[in-house]
């Protein structure tokens, strides 16, 4: 069997979004005039499609784009030939986590990553901490004044002290194991 | 069974034959299958020396019945019949196996289309034994047409026509005729006024002996056959005697109540209670619009009734109806402009000086609400820059999949006379520059050369929340310059929009009045895209214009006069041959219960009150065998779709199941449906 090529291996991740395939993208820019969070992306929406479709694979995985992706959905919503494009920068998070290939010194992958573990461990998120797991990551100034706006929070009791947990946590896991491939831990 | 049946098989070079194995197909049906006494394959059928192969078989081996296995008969049906009935047989006798539509392009493995193949010949052969000798019959085409609608195709049509020394009907809608190309200022890529063009055209109309204009009416029913059309239209009351109103325009100048002109001005200007759109109108004869005459809402005024000269105006006026009978139609009823609220991002309606590309026509326009002057809003300052957006509504799967045609060179033609009228600074954001007829690259690079900006991007948004410097107080173009790749904000005065071309809002309900197709979007569907762009599936009715898609003065101009030589040529004919194809009923077995009646989609069956029977009238019927299948008493027979053709093709096509033939259908293995 013919490798499939890093446009087809995008296109199948996108096989069940409700959007049009990429192939069907016209370039027309709507998504990337439309981006609130552009400026800070090193290539645009548009420009990432057109490499994913040109198979730039380690062009596309070092790129900041869909790290940089607030899933506002604006794009999803205006962009004339209907792609999900906010789907797709999902898709490329997804893909590029399990490749492990990431530009180097963002938060996203690290938040992404303890955010899936922190659910998988208890079924919820827990923020105190899903925050000092990726803010570690981030710096040090950064963590002590997040540290004084959540003991703020939990002296309102807007924060729980303790993590929530699920009942019938071993079902919940073997749900997710269907979706996602699990490593063992 | 006695005939004699011919069976010739095409390759169509390699359309067929590429997947049909044609030489095994020719010789099992020579061999298994009854009463046929030749069976050949040939490259290509449709060819002279194809058709001779058939005239001659007919001729030497003395055949009564001919099945040809090629494209779908929509394609060559007429050529086949046509060698038959040169070589003397009936060429009702002869029936076409569509191989090509039905086997060779859509299935895609060889030995299954073979198989296919047999089946749906052996269906030909077996019905086609049981045809019978049809003869169509002549009925004479009435000269007269009528032709809908009054724009530029419209117009077109009905002067050629006319100029011909036909008699023509031209049935609009408006006060007056001129269509859209009435509201524009220039016309690309010469750039030539408008109006220069258009009026002497429109005068001519007026003037015309041959043409019956009738402005202000609507087209209430339509019923008959080609040839053949009776037609009521409705004058709408104008409240206007046209006989005594001579056109001075005193009556408009006096009216004291003024309204916003949503039609003609698209909203940018105003006319009078009694108005005619425009000052070289045609006819030249106001109208009394209703809803907004102070008359007609309180019962005083009467200013334009004091005022006339000749007495012309008539309060009491009543809507009337003519009937008129025509040979043929020519639909040129035009496109409607995409509503540009729909696009909430682009701000029409919100924010002011967001133009359509109607408004900024008008505005340009000498006669028009600014006598041509390229201003805001507010009426007196001037734009220091603009931007021109693209596709708006078109190529844009949320609104209009197609692309509109004429936007890419109104925009250039825009650009010029922004550029050409003031200092203004002009963007035009496009995703494709579309300008592909003759002169139009030219004009593009005429733009280049004059400085407009081109941005390479489908604009996001149009906004007026200013963040960065020099963005207070301008209309903010938010918009990814993608041969860049950079978003670009480009604070401007005014935005343009480049409104998509919408079918008639109306355009199937007209379509069903007519018994013509439309297109998934609206747009009147043609008989053949390519070979046969102004006729339509209905005989006698024609299309021009924009009614059939978006398009540009020079095609519509050329549509307009194709249609107009395709009526001439059925009016000079004569006469025009009716299908032999229909229904018939058997008066001893007709019980009279009027099903059929009230079901014929054409009107084509009455009821003898006399036999107490009912009666097809061939020359309506179109052979569409609604009421064979309705009739309780199985009266009705359709000819050519008899009980016995149908049952006979059937068991053709299942020979295989049927058993008694022979060959077999080979075994295919299915895939297996994943868990």
């Amino acid at each position: 069997m013919v490798k499939p090529s890093f446009s087809d291996e995008i296109a199948n991740l996108l096989h069940a979004s409700h959007g049009n395939p990429l192939i069907t993208c016209i370039q027309c820019g709507t998504c990337s005039g439309t981006c609130p969070a552009v400026d800070y992306m090193d290539h645009t929406p548009r420009r990432i499609i057109g490499m994913i479709r040109a198979n730039l694979k380690d062009e596309v995985l070092n790129s900041n784009t869909f790290w940089y992706c607030a899933s506002c959905y604006h794009c999803t919503v205006r962009c004339p030939a209907q792609i999900d494009i906010a789907e797709t920068m999902y898709a490329l998070k997804r893909y590029s986590i399990w490749k492990r290939v990431h530009q180097e010194g963002l938060v996203g992958p690290t938040f992404s990553e303890t955010f899936v573990k922190t659910i998988l461990r208890s079924g919820r998120s827990f923020e105190p901490i899903l925050a000092t797991s990726y803010l570690f990551s981030a710096g040090v100034r950064e963590l002590i004044q997040e540290g004084v706006t959540a003991t703020k929070m939990m002296l309102k009791g807007r924060l729980p002290m303790l993590p929530p947990r699920i009942k019938r946590l071993d079902n919940f896991k073997r749900m997710v194991s269907r979706v996602i491939p699990l490593e063992a831990e | 069974m006695t005939e004699k049946v011919g069976v010739y098989i095409c390759h169509c070079g390699s359309n067929i034959a590429g997947v049909v194995d044609v030489e095994e197909v020719a010789k099992w049906a020579g061999e298994n299958l009854e009463g046929v006494a030749v069976s050949r394959e040939y490259k290509f059928m449709c060819s002279s020396l194809g058709q001779e192969l058939i005239e001659d078989d007919i001729k030497n081996e003395g055949l009564t019945r001919v099945v040809v296995a090629a494209c779908s008969p929509h394609l060559h049906e007429r050529t086949f019949r046509r060698a038959c009935a040169n070589a003397g047989l009936n060429p009702y006798l002869c029936h076409m196996a569509s191989i090509r539509e039905q086997v060779s392009w859509v299935v895609e493995d060889n030995e299954v289309a073979t198989e296919k193949a047999k089946a749906m010949i052996a269906g030909a052969v077996n019905r086609v034994q049981l045809h019978e000798e049809l003869e169509p019959s002549l009925v004479p085409v009435n000269p007269n047409t009528l032709v809908v609608g009054g724009g530029i195709a419209g117009i077109q049509a009905s002067l050629e026509l006319a100029d011909a020394g036909y008699p023509v009907y031209l049935v609009e809608r408006e006060p007056s005729i001129g269509g859209h190309m009435a509201q524009f200022d220039k016309t690309f890529p010469t750039l030539d006024c408008a109006a220069c063009i258009l009026t002497p055209k429109m005068s001519d109309v007026g003037a015309h002996p041959n043409i019956n204009l009738l402005s202000y009416s609507e087209v209430e029913e339509v019923s008959g056959y080609v040839g053949n059309f009776s037609v009521r239209i409705k004058k709408k009351a104008k409240y206007v005697d046209e006989e005594l109103c001579t056109g001075c325009g005193i009556c408009i100048e006096k009216c004291p109540k003024k309204v916003i002109d949503d039609v003609f001005e698209a909203g940018m200007g105003y006319r009078k209670s009694i108005y005619r759109p425009f000052p070289q109108a045609v006819p030249n004869i106001p109208v009394i619009d209703t809803v907004s005459c102070t008359y007609f809402e309180t019962g005083k005024c009467k200013a334009c009734e004091i005022f006339c000269p000749t007495e012309a105006i008539d309060f009491e006026q009543q809507d009337s109806y003519l009937d008129i009978d025509v040979g043929n139609i020519i639909l040129a009823t035009g496109y409607d402009l995409f509503d540009c609220k729909t696009i909430p991002q682009y701000g029409y309606g919100r924010l002011a000086n967001v133009f359509t590309s109607l408004e900024f026509e008008r505005m340009c326009n000498a006669s028009g609400p600014t006598e041509g002057k390229i201003v805001l809003r507010d009426g007196v300052t001037e734009p220091e820059s603009v931007a021109i957006i693209h596709c708006v509504g078109s190529r844009d799967e949320n609104y209009n999949r197609y692309c509109s045609a004429i936007c890419c060179m109104s925009s250039l033609k825009f650009g010029h006379l922004v550029v050409e009228k003031t200092d203004a600074e002009v963007f035009s954001c496009y995703i494709d520059m579309r300008t592909n007829q003759k002169g139009y690259e030219e004009f593009y690079e005429r733009l280049l050369e004059e400085g407009m900006n081109f941005v390479r991007g489908k604009v996001a948004e149009v906004t007026d929340a200013f963040r960065l410097p020099g963005e207070e107080g301008k209309l903010i173009v938010q918009v990814e310059d993608t041969l860049l790749g950079i978003q670009r904000r480009i604070p401007v005065d005014m935005v343009i929009l480049m409104a998509a071309l919408e079918p008639r809002a109306d355009a199937r309900e007209v379509g069903l009045q007519f018994g013509i197709a439309c297109s998934m979007e609206g747009w009147f569907t043609e008989r053949h895209p390519k070979l046969d762009p102004v006729a339509t599936m209905t005989d006698g009715i024609f299309i021009a214009g924009a009614a059939q898609g978006p398009k540009d003065i020079p095609a519509v101009v050329a549509q307009g006069a194709a249609a107009a030589a395709r009526v001439q040529g059925m009016i000079t004919k004569g006469t025009v041959e009716i299908e032999p194809v229909v229904a018939t009923i058997t008066e001893e077995m007709c019980s009279g219960c009027r099903i059929c009646n009230t079901l014929c989609p054409f009107n084509a069956i009455e009821y003898l009150e006399d036999k107490e029977v009912s009666y097809i009238n061939t020359a309506l019927c179109k052979g569409c065998g609604t009421c064979v299948a309705a009739c309780p008493a199985q009266a009705i027979s359709g000819a050519h779709y008899s009980n016995e053709q149908i049952f006979a093709e059937i068991e053709g096509l299942l020979y295989d199941v049927i058993s008694g033939n022979g060959a077999k259908a080979p075994q295919v293995e299915q895939e297996p449906v994943p868990a």
